[in-house]
């Protein structure tokens, strides 16, 4: 059955509506960022950067954007290295309890974050530690390690097993296999699985905002600013804050393109 | 491409003979069962060093399992496997001398050609020079073209990549070399030519070579001995000829080609007897071989080459009379369908110059000589 | 390699169920005790008197539920319509703007969902992007529909159009496009194709999808507090109030037992239907 050419017009047509809808409220966001008036009325009639000049000015930002980057790097370390892992174990392996495994892993991403985070709030709290940001990062690690794991999952399912026995068959011990042929082969989901945990831990609020105590993440310090009546702060940061995620991602994308370059150079 | 063979064909060893007093590889009773599935149920085997060696059955036979488990990725149920007079059925595969070249080749698509072929000598922790030195040697053996060595394998053609993976596994120096259909994928006319590699590489390197395969063609042409497998268990091991003019039971004989079959029975007077088929053996079956005891029970074979049209009056050992049903071109032979009075239908081929000179719906006299009949005792 | 595979299967997976012991299984069984201390206390180390479940049917929180669960099932609802002809062309109608569509909208995904909802705000208000253009061009502008339950609904939809997108998409690249085409050729309609072939075949990616938004959406609460006001009051928010401004852990965690059973009914249910190893292309061995 063939598509006819006024279905498949149509549809694209739907398609770039979607991506319009997802993206009109950013639209809204960056007009408010350079908006000179104190309170925002659209449409904008007079622009200015001066709201991002005070945002890079400030020290409770850039306090808040280190705290940010702290929980998010080290999140995105450890996710990869349990995700590589987890993954091995959900899709390569045979394993007794896999089957069990595979479905309990699914359950913290599909639990309400709030409720996750306010649990974690009382259990850090019975076993009497204060959270920080340390205890948000464990919180964000119970949601994102899955994650990682099932984009590494993904991976590791197309993966031929003979590879690995045959690097077994021909003497390689299963340190040196999981070191010369399985990482490489996961690497490019492995990186892709990183850059995942970054941006959903830089991005996340719900669990952030029962676990974090006296410390304040970006999304976090956001919603009390939204929540208090406006302030040109808020579109301003938000805006500097998708800049960071979108160049990331830009990154990562360009990131086999720079490397087969820089590969050719030598 | 040809290549004269260093040592004449013929030289290597049949069934009945020895080549030394201990095989290289041994197998004692070897069971793999998955859960209440037996796979591979009890084979005996020994495999004569330097020799090349097919197991042919058909797909679920177990041949793959047992090929597994002779390499050491499939634990072993029961039983007991010895390499050169020792027990190996629990040392890991990456402990084990043999190596396997798998179906889907295995090739590592991260790296070169080169460090493909050089994989298994660092593991084995040779320095870089004298890897590369023999990846080299290896290509030219293969007859790969030296600039190969940094080609991405991935951009080889499917003859090209088993070229490698066998240059790969000659890198290891295996004690045994395995193979796993490793021919299956390509198409049919570049199978043919690496079968003759295949079998010409095993002259001059005068390894083992232990093949499995589903294509009785394939395990003709290369192997010196052909162990046919079927439901978990060798029904037959024996040279090619014997496989094919010979075989025990009628899996075999049907499994090695197009094959007319007959029940029969042995009688009183030395003589045989079979319902639809006229005997004219006067005593001599046992002379060449087919006697069966009297009320034995048995089965008669014979290939559909070697039976013919008969003119009337013209007499042979053994006559069938039919109605001639279907005639199919084969190429240089003709192949035709007899269907006889009690509704059985029997098979003839004849080379294109000895046509059959008639037409569907004739009635026909079909006959052939003692020499060709085989009688198979279950 | 049975038993090196057994071995290296639970070795791998011990981190990250570490992980998820400490840090998702203690606490669930934290909330399950707390839920049954007597109001307002701080500490396990009370006897249970359940008396916090009493207080859910009396204070009638089961509003506040019905609301969330009313209106996660519509925004579930909805955001099928809404994604299925996307998903069914990202299967099988585009080519390289399938890639497109797919990072645009996982992209979306990395800015924090206050920010978009917040975005949202700006774009709706009275004075915001959509009214102040209007009533510039036109003179005249209309109430903002901010702080009402269809814009709850509306933003529920917007925050997990990903979460039923993708799954769908996957579901129908399941449905080989042979048995479409058999289906055509014996005469079915379109309709009959999508109700006969479709459907059924896509069933698994159709579980997840709806599943997934629901349960997210039956949790959330920024929605309703951003866009919402304080219109109504959704059990994620009531779950909040007990353990910050009630102080009343019990209360807050007998709450968050109700929804947890029900979410978790509903997730161990379809995830129980579902055989993962299909959907994500485990390749036989």
């Amino acid at each position: 059955m063939k598509t006819s050419r006024l279905l498949r017009a149509a549809l694209m047509a739907y398609g770039i509506g979607i991506i319009a809808w997802l993206y009109l409220p950013l639209v809204s966001v960056t007009f408010a960022s350079i908006s000179k008036a104190r309170y925002l009325s659209f449409p904008v009639k007079r622009y200015s950067m001066t709201w991002y000049t005070r945002a890079l000015e400030s020290d409770t930002v850039s306090d808040i954007v280190f705290t940010s980057l702290k929980v998010a790097v080290i999140v995105t370390v450890v996710s990869m290295v349990v995700g590589f892992f987890g993954a091995l174990a959900f899709a390569r392996y045979n394993w007794r309890f896999r089957k069990l495994y595979q479905k309990l892993i699914l359950l913290p991403i599909f639990f309400p974050q709030t409720v996750l985070g306010l649990a974690l709030l009382m259990w850090f709290n019975s076993v009497g530690i204060i959270p920080t940001w340390k205890t948000a990062v464990i919180a964000h690690l119970v949601w994102i390690s899955p994650i990682a794991t099932l984009i590494i999952a993904i991976r590791a399912y197309s993966f031929d097993a003979a590879l690995e026995e045959a690097a077994r068959d021909m003497g390689a011990s299963t340190w040196v296999t999981l070191r010369e042929i399985t990482l490489p082969l996961l690497m490019p989901s492995v990186i892709s699985a990183g850059l995942f945990a970054f941006l959903l831990s830089w991005g996340n609020f719900p669990l952030s905002l029962f676990t974090t105590g006296a410390d304040s993440t970006l999304p976090e310090w956001l919603y009390a600013k939204m929540v208090s009546g406006y302030s040109p702060l808020v579109p301003t940061v938000g805006v500097l804050s998708i800049i960071a995620s979108f160049c990331l991602v830009t990154l990562a994308v360009l990131f086999p393109w720079i490397m087969r370059a820089a590969r050719k150079d030598r | 491409m040809q290549f004269a063979p260093a040592i004449p064909p013929g030289r290597y060893l049949y069934s009945g003979q020895t080549m030394s007093s201990e095989p290289i590889l041994r197998l004692d009773n070897i069971v793999k069962r998955f859960g209440q599935f037996t796979a591979v149920d009890g084979v005996d085997l020994a495999i004569e060093e330097g020799e090349f060696l097919t197991i042919v059955g058909p797909s679920g036979s177990g041949k793959s399992t047992l090929i597994r488990m002779l390499v050491g990725m499939e634990e072993v149920s029961e039983g007991a496997i010895w390499l050169r007079g020792e027990r190996i059925e629990d040392t890991p595969a990456n402990e084990r001398p043999t190596c396997m070249v798998f179906q889907s080749l295995a090739l590592f698509p991260h790296m070169t050609v080169g460090q493909n072929i050089e994989f298994p000598l660092k593991i084995k922790g040779r320095s870089p020079a004298e890897r590369k030195q023999r990846a080299l040697e290896l290509l030219a053996l293969l007859r790969l073209p030296e600039h190969y060595y940094t080609r991405n394998v991935t951009q080889c053609s499917g003859g090209e990549r088993q070229r490698i993976a066998l240059a790969r596994a000659l890198a290891f120096d295996p004690e045994i070399l395995f193979f796993d259909e490793p021919l299956s994928a390509l198409d049919y006319r570049l199978r043919k030519t690496l079968e003759k590699e295949l079998k010409d590489l095993h002259e001059r390197t005068r390894k083992t070579f232990v093949y499995i395969t589903h294509s009785l063609e394939e395990a003709m042409v290369m192997s010196d001995r052909i162990a046919i497998m079927n439901s978990g268990k060798f029904v037959q091991i024996a040279v090619a000829d014997d496989i094919y003019a010979k075989p025990v039971s009628r899996f075999v004989a049907e499994f090695m080609g197009e094959v007319n079959l007959f029940d029969i029975e042995g009688t009183t007077s030395d003589d045989l007897h079979g319902t639809g088929i006229e005997i004219h053996v006067n005593g001599q079956a046992g002379e060449f071989g087919i006697s069966l005891a009297p009320n034995e029970k048995g089965t008669l074979m014979v290939r559909p080459e070697f039976v013919r049209f008969l003119s009337s009056g013209e007499t042979s050992d053994f006559l069938v009379r039919g109605i001639l049903r279907a005639e199919y071109a084969l190429g240089s032979r003709i192949q035709y369908k007899v269907e006889t009075a009690n509704g059985s239908k029997l098979t003839v081929e004849n080379l294109r110059e000895d046509r059959y000179q008639g037409a569907i719906g004739d009635a026909v006299i079909l006959g052939w000589d003692i020499e060709s009949t085989h009688i198979i005792r279950e | 390699m049975e038993r090196l595979d057994r071995k290296l299967g639970t070795a791998s997976s011990l981190p990250l169920l570490a992980i998820l012991l400490v840090a998702f299984i203690a606490p669930m069984l934290v909330v399950a005790v707390f839920s049954a201390m007597p109001r307002k206390v701080f500490s396990v180390f009370n006897s249970p008197d359940f008396s916090a479940y009493a207080a859910l049917l009396e204070q009638g929180y089961y509003r506040s539920l019905l609301w969330s669960l009313g209106m996660a099932l519509a925004s579930t609802v909805i955001l099928f319509v809404v994604c299925w002809p996307l998903a069914f062309g990202m299967a099988k109608v585009f080519k390289r703007f399938t890639i497109v569509l797919t990072i645009a909208v996982v992209v979306s995904l990395f800015v924090s969902e206050n920010i978009r909802l917040f975005g949202w705000v700006l774009t709706l208000m009275k004075g915001g992007l959509i009214e102040g253009h209007v009533r510039a061009w036109t003179g005249e502008g209309f109430e903002s529909p901010l702080y009402s339950v269809p814009i709850i609904v509306f933003s529920l939809v917007y925050v997990y159009f990903p979460f039923m997108l993708f799954p769908l998409a996957q579901g129908i690249a399941m449905v080989p496009d042979d048995a479409r085409q058999a289906a055509a050729d014996l005469g079915a309609s379109r309709w009959r194709i999508l109700f006969e072939i479709d459907l059924p075949l896509a069933a698994p990616g159709i579980v997840v999808g709806s599943l997934l938004s629901f349960v997210l959406a039956a949790g959330a609460l920024a929605e309703s507090k951003i866009l919402g006001g304080q219109t109504v009051i959704v059990i994620a928010d009531e779950i909040e109030t007990a353990f910050t401004y009630g102080q009343d852990w019990p209360l807050g965690s007998a709450l968050s037992m109700v929804l947890i059973t029900i979410i978790a009914a509903l997730a161990i249910y379809g995830i129980a239907k579902v055989d993962l190893d299909a959907i994500m292309g485990r390749k036989g061995r």
